[in-house]
């Protein structure tokens, strides 16, 4: 039993970490924009679907198909803000119905497409399983793991040091002050976009060597994300990174103590009990309270 | 006189269908669900318009009004008229659990109840004992023959529809004349301006949320037993979400009879046109036919009639 | 009527208002005074429940009721106009007043709603849309007859006399004492003119930096040097 845990906890912080990556996508967007992407996970979604087009097509490696998903999500990113650019009355909710609409589009323009099937990776080499002392990993897991943190390691010089990523957090903090200080948030939006982008076709390249993936995942992925940033509370990096390994540890551990059924279920518990008692989240400080 | 020519024009519109169509059983079956989506479009935009709220989840209204009146009707067996309302009520009793996700702002709002929308599905799916879970519900009556009308043909069951949805139109327009719909008129845009005289806006919104989950709650349970077999895929499927909001936004949403007419047409659309165009997906139409409208008129067909009448989008009926 | 104890509010690091204490009477007119920023409008929100108390109480008709949400006391009977006039938007002058009356008095009495239109002389522009067709010095009167309709017993007047030339400002004044006398209210009034708080108000508090520095008659207040050094204090800086 003790290895069970064991093992549940190993396998869900590494999946948690691909749940950062999507949610993080999700967070930057709405720090940016003030509005939440509702068709984000399709756009993980499609990023996995490029990878499997190169795995079959080709033979390679799912993640040859980074250049790829990465071009197909920035693309369809920066279409999604230009759209959302020309809403003009009551914006917030316009544009989650607009962003909602495109994540229908986008669903089934995957089902027309790739049809309903369930598609995952055939590569023997990511399916193959390492033993790390008591617990065992599939190589997929631990690679998507090391390229998660690689990747928010990334993200957070990025914030940190670079003239666009300083702006994202101004925009973020501080819309009109910003406006003062000579920063176009159109050009902070658009750069808030096109790196939501990068972490979706990640994101969904890691998701399809780790895991199955179907054209009806993309509202999960969201409502999943939208879980860890409640979790998290709107806020760090390491925040919802913490967020996301809780996440993906109780599913794991509700799959292995209960049925895999209840995995979405879990999650769900976990974000009703933060909304209940602990409106702010748990690693955050702001409000979200209308 | 001219204000209540698009109720009138739709009332004729719905009298006159049964006596074209009455005898082609394809119509009347399209437009018996069409006016169950209208229902919940309905539903749906009194929850947008007076509410404020955005719902993705008018699903787990949907699904849990079908269950409650199917097995309340086929295990305790309640009479089918009781059992319609049973499910209303258990609808409405469900959006008490959503009611903590009031103090959260627009867009957080909507996604938890796109969450509560999947917990739902999942329990309908889970507690199979009470449910019947993934291999589905069947063997529960119909709906009755009252009066020496039988509403469990394609007519009646239209003709119970109709009634209806026109039934909470009424409703709606009452709630949206009263003080409290005034009052809820004011929060849109002045929600301090408003509390501050005395409006308690999160009882007012949670009494929209519960009538809105009634009302859905009430046309899935009619649905179930119109169509007489649930399963929690189709009784929680994301099309009773997804079609309603597109008929609300394409009818007007802050119009009354805009989500109905658009509704129904809608929901002709998908299945006469879209489904014939393209088998699998077809609903892709519809997600562009919803981004179209938001992004050139997002207050909807009707709505663009109404933006030259004098007064606030909000006060048009 | 209404009691202050040992009021702190801080906004992040900021101390806005630091152990405010003072109480006052039925039927009593309170001047509060003090330079811009001082914490007058951040003391009314306080006292009407947009803004949430870090410690002490505040007590309105000896019940506790600084955890009570806005409309709860509100319809206790506090008040109170907003010093930039935030009517209710789509809805007409008259609407504004009815849902004040419904959901802050708790009954619906149109002929109160008349003679409130016509004191506050709104009577002309009661099916006017209140956010978009009225003028300045109209919506001030909207604000006080929003604040009438919902039957107070305590009125929070925060700068309602800004702004008006000097004969309109004493008729507005006059009203004032009538209203004061018809409804028999208390009203704290936030206000800079000495003259007018001498003549409207028996009495006056002063705020600077969070902290209330004086309370008495108006003389004694504005001979007070505390309260004469924080006006030029501010002056200067």
């Amino acid at each position: 039993m003790f290895e069970l845990l064991q093992q549940s906890l190993f396998s869900g912080l590494l999946v948690g970490s691909v749940y950062a990556l999507v949610a993080l996508g999700i967070a930057l967007t709405f720090g940016a924009m003030k509005i939440i992407n509702l068709a984000h996970g399709e756009l993980v979604l499609l990023a996995a679907y490029m990878a499997y087009v190169i795995e079959s097509r080709t033979g390679w490696n799912p993640y040859a198909a980074i250049p790829l998903a990465f071009a197909v999500t920035a693309l369809v990113s920066i279409a999604i803000y230009l759209l959302i650019e020309r809403i003009r009355e009551h914006r917030e909710l316009n544009s989650l119905i607009l962003t909602f609409a495109i994540g229908v589009i986008l669903t089934n323009a995957i089902l027309l497409v790739f049809a309903s099937d369930v598609r995952s990776t055939n590569s023997p080499l990511l399916q193959d399983a390492v033993s790390l002392g008591s617990v065992y990993a599939m190589n997929s897991e631990l690679l998507a793991f090391v390229v998660s943190l690689l990747v928010m390691a990334g993200l957070w010089w990025w914030l940190r040091n670079s003239w666009y990523g300083r702006a994202v957090r101004a925009v973020s903090s501080n819309r009109d002050a910003s406006m003062l200080m000579g920063i176009d948030p159109r050009r902070v939006e658009l750069a808030a976009f096109i790196v939501a982008g990068i972490l979706a076709s990640v994101a969904g390249v890691a998701l399809y060597t780790m895991s199955v993936v179907q054209p009806a995942l993309g509202p999960a992925l969201t409502v999943k994300a939208f879980v860890v940033t409640v979790l998290a509370g709107v806020g760090s990096i390491p925040g919802v990174f913490c967020a996301a390994l809780l996440l993906g540890v109780t599913e794991a551990m509700t799959v292995t103590l209960a049925s895999s059924a209840l995995q979405e279920l879990v999650g769900m518990v976990l974000f009703l009990l933060v909304l209940f008692f602990m409106p702010n989240g748990l690693f955050g400080a702001r409000a979200r309270r209308g | 006189m001219m204000r209540n020519l698009p109720a009138a024009a739709l009332l004729v519109a719905a009298l006159a269908i049964p006596l074209v169509f009455g005898g082609n059983g394809y119509i009347m079956g399209l437009m018996v669900s069409g006016l169950i989506v209208a229902g919940v479009a309905l539903a749906w935009a009194l929850l947008g318009n007076l509410g404020g709220m955005v719902s993705f989840g008018h699903a787990a209204f949907f699904g849990v009004g079908a269950y409650t009146s199917a097995i309340l009707s086929a295990k305790a067996g309640l009479p089918v008229p009781l059992s319609l309302l049973a499910g209303a009520l258990g609808a409405a009793l469900c959006s008490l659990v959503m009611l903590p996700a009031l103090r959260l702002s627009g867009p957080y709002f909507a996604l938890a109840i796109l969450a509560y929308a999947h917990i739902f599905k999942i329990l309908a799916t889970e507690l199979s004992s009470i449910t019947g879970g993934s291999a589905g519900f069947q063997r529960f009556p119909t709906l009755p023959t009252i009066a020496g009308i039988d509403f469990s043909s394609r007519t009646g069951s239209y003709a119970l529809l109709v009634v209806m949805v026109a039934l909470c139109a009424l409703v709606y327009r009452a709630v949206k004349r009263s003080h409290v719909g005034t009052a809820l008129r004011a929060m849109a845009e002045s929600e301090d301006a408003t509390r501050v005289v005395g409006v308690n806006a999160t009882l007012l919104k949670s009494w929209m949320l519960l009538l809105s989950a009634f009302i859905t709650g009430l046309f899935g349970a009619m649905n179930a037993h119109i169509i007489n077999f649930l399963e929690p895929d189709y009784a929680f499927s994301g099309n009773w979400s997804v079609l309603p909001i597109i008929a609300a936004i394409f009818g007007g949403y802050r119009t009354i009879l805009g989500p109905v007419a658009g509704a129904v047409l809608i929901y002709l659309f998908d299945q006469i046109i879209a489904k014939e165009l393209l088998p699998v997906g077809h609903q892709i139409l519809l997600g562009l036919l919803l981004a179209g409208m938001i992004l050139v008129a997002p207050n909807g067909l009707f709505g663009l009639f109404q933006t030259r009448r004098k007064g606030a989008p909000h006060a048009a009926a | 009527m209404l009691r202050l104890e040992d009021v702190t509010v801080r906004f992040g690091g900021l101390v806005a208002l630091k152990e405010v204490s003072f109480a006052m009477g039925e039927g009593e007119i309170l001047g509060l005074v003090g330079p811009n920023g001082a914490g007058k409008t951040t003391l009314f929100n306080t006292i009407s429940g947009l803004v949430r108390p870090r410690t002490g109480r505040i007590l309105f008709k000896d019940r506790e009721i600084g955890k009570l949400p806005l409309h709860a006391r509100a319809r206790l009977g506090l008040g109170r106009t907003f010093q930039i006039p935030q009517p209710m938007h789509h809805l007409t002058v008259r609407e504004n007043l009815t849902v004040a009356q419904v959901f802050g008095a708790g009954a619906s009495d149109p002929a109160r709603i008349d003679e409130i239109l016509e004191v506050m002389e709104l009577a002309e522009h009661a099916d006017r849309d209140a956010a978009t067709e009225l003028a300045l010095q109209e919506l001030k009167r909207l604000e006080v007859a929003k604040a009438l309709a919902t039957n107070p017993a305590l009125l929070l007047l925060d700068e309602v006399l800004a702004g008006l030339e000097s004969h309109a400002k004493r008729r507005f004044i006059a009203k004032l004492r009538e209203l004061h006398q018809r409804y028999a209210l208390a009203i704290v009034i936030v206000e800079h003119d000495i003259e007018t708080i001498s003549s409207l108000c028996s009495r006056a508090v002063v705020l600077n930096f969070g902290e209330l520095i004086a309370d008495g008659t108006p003389e004694e207040v504005f001979r007070n040097p505390a309260v004469v050094e924080s006006y030029t204090g501010t002056a200067d800086a």
